[in-house]
């Protein structure tokens, strides 16, 4: 019973920290884009910023450091394993 | 207001520091003098500090406990600096199960077996490393929970703290993180928000001026010149 309350609670609190992690990476790279950008084009064309912005999300959303964060369930479920083991085997 | 505020703060340090120290493990250097198990009664306000029945019994009001009975290092500053004195010390042995504290503990039977194997007197101590986590206190009667044993050469061992130095490294990352996301929220999210609500607020009030003075300049056509 305890188990199954581990895996629900667990995998719920893991959730919101993915959910918050992602919104996160998101935010800061849409800002690097953006600011790289301004930096590269001062007083640039508003449409042509997006589109470049939009551009790359589009990569982020398909890249490797987006698909990272689903560590976030691996490395506690990793961390449990190990301490379940360390704490029973020896 | 400040004094309001540091109390505060204070009592928070206090029970964030409290559970910490209660619940992150600790090592102790020990020789097992005896073990026993004797049947308890908890009452409302020690019954915090047991863990659950064995993991897959039934929980009743009433059980038996495993304890592990010894002779203790003293020591300073959370067990940092050892001292050159002994006093006694009892450790409950029981089952943490799945959830709280996490230290996923199922072989509390076996530890018993292990701690009664290593029995030792005075005159040819055999000495051990103990971890555990919790307090001992006489008056409500708890004891601190074994959670491993692990023999040494003598009563002059440098131990350390590899999980607990992971443990705040992390804590501080997982802050760092916290910190850092919520100035995100802010610069990126809030803030523009509350920018457009201001802004959305004085054309609002802006429209109510003119309409007033429409109003006023109407009523005016009325009064006499």
């Amino acid at each position: 019973m305890g188990f199954v309350k581990l895996v629900v609670f667990g995998f719920i609190g893991l959730s919101v920290i993915y959910l918050c992690i992602s919104i996160y990476s998101r935010s800061v790279r849409r800002e690097k884009l953006e600011k790289r950008w301004d930096a590269d084009n001062p007083g640039g064309d508003r449409v042509e910023r997006d589109a470049h912005v939009a551009a790359g999300m589009v990569k982020y959303e398909t890249g490797l450091r987006r698909k990272l964060i689903a560590l976030v369930y691996v490395i506690p479920t990793v961390t449990i394993a190990t301490i379940l083991y360390l704490t029973n085997a020896y | 207001m400040r004094h309001i505020r540091m109390t505060l703060r204070l009592l928070m340090v206090l029970i964030v520091g409290g559970i910490l120290h209660y619940v992150l493990p600790q090592h102790d250097v020990v020789r097992v003098t005896s073990t026993e198990i004797y049947r308890t009664d908890f009452s409302g306000i020690n019954r915090w500090f047991y863990a659950q029945a064995d993991s897959g019994n039934a929980e009743q009001p009433t059980r038996d406990l495993r304890l592990i009975n010894t002779e203790r290092r003293r020591t300073f500053l959370l067990g940092f600096v050892p001292r050159d004195s002994y006093g006694t010390m009892v450790y409950r042995n029981e089952d943490t199960g799945w959830i709280w504290p996490p230290y996923f503990k199922f072989d509390s039977s076996d530890l018993q077996a292990q701690a009664g194997a290593v029995v030792s007197t005075a005159a040819a101590p055999q000495w051990l490393v103990i971890t555990h986590y919790g307090w001992r206190n006489r008056f409500l009667t708890i004891y601190p929970n074994a959670t491993a044993i692990r023999p040494v050469e003598g009563p002059d061992v440098q131990i350390i703290p590899w999980f607990n130095i992971v443990f705040f490294a992390f804590l501080l990352g997982a802050i760092v993180f916290v910190r850092a996301a919520w100035a995100q929220f802010r610069e990126r999210s809030l803030d523009p928000a509350l920018d457009a609500a201001g802004n959305k607020w004085d054309e609002v009030e802006a429209g109510v001026a003119e309409r007033r003075s429409r109003m006023g300049r109407w009523m005016d056509s009325w009064r006499k010149k």
